[in-house]
C-alpha cells in the first residue's frame, strides 16, 4: 500500500505529457513547455520525506555567516527578511539586496565575488529553507503579528548571531507554541493557527 | 481486480514509480534574480478590464508571488514573480458591480494556459500543419514590415486585410487608424452571434445604434423574446444584477417574467411563463399583443412616435396582426395571445427585450423593429423600469485620432468571394482575436479564400483554425500582461470607460499588439501618422478629457486605480444619436422567414445556440469551461444535439444514442439529449465544440454545429441568419461514451418514466 501511494506521489513523471495531446492537435510550438503542472513530488526520496514528515537539512548555496551580520548591527528585519514585518513569510533575500552592501564592502572576499558574479549573470541563490511546517500540518503561520507582539527572533530561531550558516536548533512543535501563547495571553483557538 | 492481481500491479506501479523518480534531482532549476520587490505571501487586489465579451466588466485581481518557470538567454530557470492568481468581479464597476460570471473566472487560464505561444512563430512546414519555427521579434517586425513596404511600393494598399473581433473600445480605434492611415479599407469585425441587427433596428427606431441596457431592477413585468440575457446575450452580469434585484430585491414585489423562444435556455428556465412560438415569427406576436394593447386603449397608438411609425399599418391599429392572425402564424393560442397582452398593457413598469434566434432569421429586422415598437407603445423607452441607451464615448474624438479613416470594410463573406473569384484580392491579411474559420458557414468558404491570401499574419495566443494559416504569429500578451480596456455599450446607465494598467510581468516573450502596430507604423518606408509612440498614451490621451471623479486627482490615475471612469460624458465627447437624422427608409411588414432546406427533406428547424461555457467557440480551450456542466442538460466536455421527447420516441432515439444531424450544407455526428424544452420541429445544438485545432483541451472533442448553417442573412444588415437553416436527423448508434452528463438526465420527464 505503502508503494501504492509513492506511486501516487511521482506519478507525474510516469504520465508523458505526449499522450495527453490528441491526435488531431498541433504539434508542439518552440517555446512551449511539455509539462503538466501538478503538485507531486518531484522524486521518490522528496515524496518519502513528505510522507514520514522528514524535512531535509537545509543545503545553502552559500556558507551565509549570519554571526558576521549580526555582529555588525545588522537587524535580521531591516534589509534580509524585511517581508517579516509586512506579512506571514520572513522571505529570504535575493542576490540584489546583497549587493546593496557588498557593491561597496568586502569586494575582496571571494564569497562576496562569487555573489558579485551571479548578480551580473542575473541568476539567484537557491536558498533552502530551513524552518516550516509540514504541509499536512495546516498551520498558518504569520509573522507579522509576532514581530508586532516584540516576540524576539531568538526565541523561535535561537540565538543566530552564534552561528552561521542558520541550523535548525528549535523544535517549533505544537506544545512550543502553546506554551509561548499562554504565557503571553495570545489566542490558543484552534483557528488562530490551524485551517 | 482480484487480489492477486492488485498486488502485481502495486508493484510494478511502485518500481517504475522509484525509476521514474531517478533521474529528477530536485532544484534542478537555477534562478533568476526576481524583477520586482515582493512581498511572499501578501495578497495584493489589482483591477482589471474581462476581455472575453463586449460586456466589459470588471475585475478585480488577486496578485501574489509565484514562482514561475521562465527561459532567459536561452535559459531555462525559475523566478520570482507577482503572478494574478484569482479573478474576480469588481465592486464599484458600474456594469458588473461586484458580479463576474463563469466565464470571466475561468479567464486566468488564459494567462498560464500550457498551449500558449510564447514567442514569435514564422510557418516552418505547409500551410495548416501547425508547424513553426522561433524568430526573434526583430526579425518578425523586418519580415512583416517588408510585405507593408512591398505594397505600398506596388500603390496596393488596399491589398491589405484585417480580420478583428468586434468591439467599440480603443483597441478597434486604434487597428481602425492604423489601417486608415496606411490606405487600407477597415478592419473587418465578424462575429458569429453578434447583434448588428439589433444595433440597426435601434438606430431607425431610436436613433441609438447600439444596445440597449435595460433598468429590470424596477421592472415590474419582462417579455423577453428569445433573448438569453442571464447567460450570453448583451451584458449578462449586469442584467443579472437587475433581474435578482426585480425578483427578490423588492419586499412584497415580485416583478414577473415570461420567456417566449422556441428553445429553453438557461433563461427562459427560469421564466414564470415559458411560451414556445414558431422560429422567426416572434415580431408577429410583439404587434399582435401591440394591436390588443390599442385596441384596449391602454396606450394610445401615436405613443410609440417614430418607432411605431416604422411598421406598416401602426396608426391603423395593426388590424393585420389580430389575434386569431397571431395564432395562425406563430402557432401560439389566441387566448394565451389576449393574457400575455393584458399582462403587458396592465403592468407598470414593463418592457420587452429582443435578442438571439428571433434576430438570426431573413426578417430579423423586421422582428426587432417591431419590438422597439411595442417598448415605444408602453412607455418603456428611456424610462425608470424600461430601457436605456448607455451614452457612447467618441474615441476617435476623445483620444485626438485626427486624421484619415480608414474606408468601409467589406464583409467577410465579401472577402472571401472576392478573393475565390479573382475580385480585388487580398495580398496581407492580418488576424486579431478573430476565429472566422471556425466560425462563418463553409458556404462561404473563408478557408479556401485565406489558404490563397499570400502573406497571414496573426496576433493569436493560441493555434485555432485561422491562426494555424498563418505565415507569422506575433503573439499578444495576455489580458493581464497588458493595458486592457473597454468601452461597454450597454449595462449602466451612465457612460462607461474601463481601463487597466498591466497587472503582472508578461510570462512569455510576447508583445501587446497595440504596441506592435505602433512599432510597424513607425518601422515603415513611409511612417504612419499615428498620433501616440504606447497604447497607453492614446489611453491618456482619451481621460485626460474626462473630468474627474475625485477632486485631487486627475481622470486617468482615478481611473487606473479603480478600474473603470463613469459619470457624464463633457459635450462634443458623446457618440451622437441619429434621430430625424436618416431620411424615411420606409415602411415595414411581416414576412415569412427563409429557411435553407425544404420542410419535406429537412423536417426539423436548426438552432445553434451560444454555448453558456464557450460563447462561440472562442473560450473551449479553457479546461474549467470544459468542464462546467450545462446548466440545463449537465453535459460537459462534449456536444450534444437536443431533441423534443415526442420527436424522440418518434424517431426511436434514446439519450446518448448517436444522431446523424444533417443539412444541405453539410452532415455531423453527435449525442442525443431527450428534452421537454424545446419545440418537437426543432432540433438545438450548442456552438462552441468541434475545433480541429486549439490546444489540448478542445482538438477534436465534440462539433461545430456552424458547419451545417446555410449562407442565409437578414436581408437589410447583411448579418447571418444563423437559426435559418433546416435539417434532418437519424439514428445511427446506442450510446458510445461521447455524450458525458454530470448529473444524470432531464428531470422532467412524463409519469412513468422515472425508472427508465
Amino acid at each position: 500500500m505503502c508503494l501504492a501511494a509513492f506511486a501516487g506521489s511521482v506519478g507525474c513523471r510516469l504520465f508523458e505529457p505526449a499522450s495527453s495531446t490528441t491526435d488531431s492537435a498541433a504539434p508542439l510550438l518552440p517555446g512551449q513547455s511539455t509539462g503538466v503542472f501538478t503538485t507531486a513530488r518531484p522524486t521518490l526520496a522528496g515524496a518519502l520525506n513528505d510522507f514520514f514528515g522528514r524535512r531535509p537539512i537545509a543545503d545553502q548555496p552559500l556558507e551565509f555567516p549570519h554571526n558576521v551580520h549580526v555582529g555588525k548591527q545588522i537587524m535580521c528585519t531591516e534589509y534580509c527578511h524585511e517581508s517579516v514585518t509586512k506579512g506571514p513569510v520572513a522571505g529570504l533575500p535575493s542576490v540584489s539586496t546583497c549587493m546593496i552592501c557588498h557593491a561597496a564592502i568586502a569586494t575582496d572576499r571571494p564569497r562576496i565575488q562569487q555573489l558579485a558574479a551571479l548578480s551580473e549573470k542575473g541568476l539567484d541563490l537557491q536558498w533552502a529553507r530551513v524552518y516550516g511546517y509540514a504541509t499536512e500540518a495546516r498551520v498558518k503561520f504569520n509573522h507579522a503579528p509576532h514581530i508586532r507582539a516584540k516576540v524576539e527572533c531568538a526565541t523561535c530561531h535561537g540565538d543566530v548571531g552564534e552561528q552561521t550558516v542558520a541550523q535548525r536548533n528549535v523544535d517549533l512543535n505544537m506544545g512550543f507554541c502553546v506554551n509561548c501563547h499562554n504565557a503571553n495571553n495570545a489566542s490558543v483557538d484552534c483557528l488562530a493557527c490551524h485551517f | 481486480m482480484d487480489r492477486r492481481s492488485f498486488i502485481k500491479l502495486t508493484a510494478i506501479t511502485g518500481t517504475s514509480a522509484t525509476l521514474a523518480g531517478c533521474g529528477n534531482p530536485e532544484n534542478q532549476l537555477i534562478r533568476f534574480i526576481p524583477a520586482e520587490d515582493i512581498v511572499p505571501g501578501v495578497a495584493v487586489w489589482k483591477p482589471g478590464v474581462c476581455p472575453l465579451c463586449r460586456a466589459g466588466c470588471g475585475l478585480t485581481v488577486r496578485v501574489m508571488d509565484a514562482d514561475a518557470e521562465v527561459v532567459r538567454d536561452g535559459q531555462a530557470g525559475i523566478v520570482r514573480i507577482a503572478a494574478a492568481k484569482k479573478l474576480e468581479g469588481a465592486p464599484d464597476h458600474p456594469v458588473n458591480r461586484g458580479g463576474l460570471c463563469p466565464r470571466g473566472q475561468a479567464a486566468i487560464q488564459i494567462t498560464y494556459h500550457p498551449d500558449r505561444i510564447t514567442q514569435p512563430l514564422r510557418r516552418a512546414g505547409e500551410r495548416g500543419q501547425g508547424r513553426y519555427e522561433a524568430v526573434s521579434w526583430d526579425g518578425a517586425l523586418t519580415e512583416i514590415v517588408s510585405r507593408l513596404d512591398a505594397l505600398e511600393g506596388a500603390g496596393n494598399q488596399r491589398a491589405l486585410a484585417a480580420v478583428t473581433q468586434s468591439g467599440r473600445g480603443h483597441r478597434s480605434a486604434l487597428i481602425g487608424r492604423f489601417l486608415g492611415a496606411y490606405g487600407a479599407p477597415g478592419p473587418i469585425a465578424y462575429e458569429l452571434f453578434g447583434d448588428e441587427v439589433l444595433r440597426r433596428a435601434n438606430g431607425l427606431s431610436f436613433g441609438r445604434q447600439q444596445l440597449p441596457t435595460f433598468d429590470l431592477a424596477n421592472a415590474r413585468y419582462v417579455l423577453s423574446l428569445g433573448a438569453d440575457f442571464l447567460g450570453t446575450w448583451n451584458s449578462p452580469v449586469a442584467q443579472s444584477v437587475g433581474y435578482g434585484r426585480m425578483r427578490q430585491g423588492r419586499p412584497g414585489l415580485r416583478g414577473a417574467f415570461t420567456q417566449v423562444e422556441s428553445r429553453m435556455s438557461q433563461t427562459g428556465a427560469g421564466a414564470d411563463e415559458w411560451v414556445p412560438v414558431r422560429p422567426g415569427t416572434e415580431g408577429v406576436l410583439a404587434l399582435g399583443l401591440a394591436n390588443l394593447i390599442m385596441a384596449a386603449q391602454l396606450h394610445p397608438a401615436s405613443a410609440a412616435g417614430r418607432a411605431g411609425a416604422l411598421i406598416e399599418g401602426w396608426n391603423a391599429g395593426l388590424a393585420n396582426y389580430a389575434p386569431r392572425e397571431v395564432e395562425r402564424i406563430t402557432g401560439l393560442a389566441a387566448a394565451r395571445v389576449e393574457r400575455l397582452a393584458r399582462q403587458l398593457g396592465d403592468a407598470r413598469p414593463a418592457v420587452a427585450m429582443v435578442g438571439g434566434p428571433p434576430l438570426a432569421h431573413s426578417n430579423g429586422l423586421f422582428t426587432a423593429l417591431a419590438v422597439n415598437a411595442l417598448n415605444a407603445l408602453i412607455g418603456a423607452v428611456e424610462q425608470p423600469g424600461g430601457m436605456f441607451f448607455t451614452p457612447q464615448l467618441d474615441v476617435a474624438t476623445a483620444s485626438k485620432a485626427s486624421g484619415s479613416v480608414a474606408s468601409p470594410a467589406p464583409t467577410i463573406d465579401r472577402l472571401a468571394a472576392d478573393g475565390l473569384s479573382g475580385g480585388p484580392a487580398t495580398q496581407v491579411l492580418l488576424v486579431d482575436g478573430a476565429n472566422p474559420v471556425f466560425t462563418t458557414p463553409r458556404a462561404w468558404r473563408v478557408r479556401e479564400a485565406f489558404e490563397k491570401i499570400p502573406y497571414i499574419a496573426s496576433f493569436s495566443s493560441f493555434l485555432d483554425e485561422t491562426s494555424i494559416l498563418s505565415d507569422l504569429i506575433l503573439p499578444d500578451h495576455s489580458f493581464l500582461e497588458s493595458w486592457t480596456e473597454a468601452l461597454p455599450e450597454s449595462g449602466s446607465m451612465v457612460a462607461v470607460a474601463s481601463v487597466a494598467p498591466p497587472v503582472m510581468r508578461p510570462l512569455h516573450q510576447t508583445r501587446a499588439t497595440a504596441d506592435v502596430l505602433l512599432e510597424i507604423g513607425r518601422r515603415l518606408r513611409r511612417p504612419l501618422d499615428l498620433p501616440w509612440q504606447t497604447f497607453d498614451e492614446m489611453l491618456a490621451a482619451t481621460f485626460a478629457g474626462l473630468p474627474s471623479a475625485t477632486a485631487d486627482v486627475d481622470a486617468w490615475t482615478d481611473a487606473q486605480a479603480k478600474g473603470a471612469w463613469a459619470g457624464p460624458l463633457p459635450a462634443g465627447l458623446a457618440v451622437a444619436g441619429t434621430a430625424g437624422a436618416s431620411a424615411a427608409p420606409g415602411t415595414f411588414a411581416f414576412t415569412a422567414p427563409l429557411f435553407d432546406g425544404n420542410a419535406e427533406q429537412y423536417p426539423f428547424y436548426f438552432l445553434p445556440y451560444p454555448s453558456n461555457a464557450f460563447l462561440d467557440g472562442s473560450l473551449a480551450h479553457l479546461p474549467w469551461l470544459q468542464e462546467m456542466p450545462d446548466p440545463l442538460s449537465s453535459a460537459m466536455w462534449s456536444s450534444w444535439v437536443e431533441i423534443n421527447p415526442a420527436t424522440a420516441e418518434r424517431l426511436g432515439i434514446g439519450t446518448g444514442d448517436v444522431v446523424e444531424v444533417a443539412s444541405a450544407h453539410g452532415a455531423l455526428r453527435t449525442a442525443a439529449v431527450i428534452t421537454p424544452g424545446i419545440a418537437p420541429d426543432m432540433v438545438a445544438m450548442p456552438a462552441g465544440q468541434g475545433h480541429r485545432t486549439f490546444t489540448r483541451y478542445a482538438s477534436g472533442r465534440g462539433e461545430n454545429p456552424v458547419e451545417l448553417l446555410a449562407p442565409v442573412t437578414d436581408a437589410a444588415t447583411a448579418a447571418l441568419a444563423w437559426a435559418a437553416t433546416r435539417v434532418r436527423m437519424s439514428r445511427v448508434g446506442p450510446p458510445d461514451g461521447r455524450l458525458i452528463l454530470f448529473a444524470g438526465g432531464m428531470r422532467e420527464h412524463p409519469a412513468g418514466e422515472h425508472q427508465r
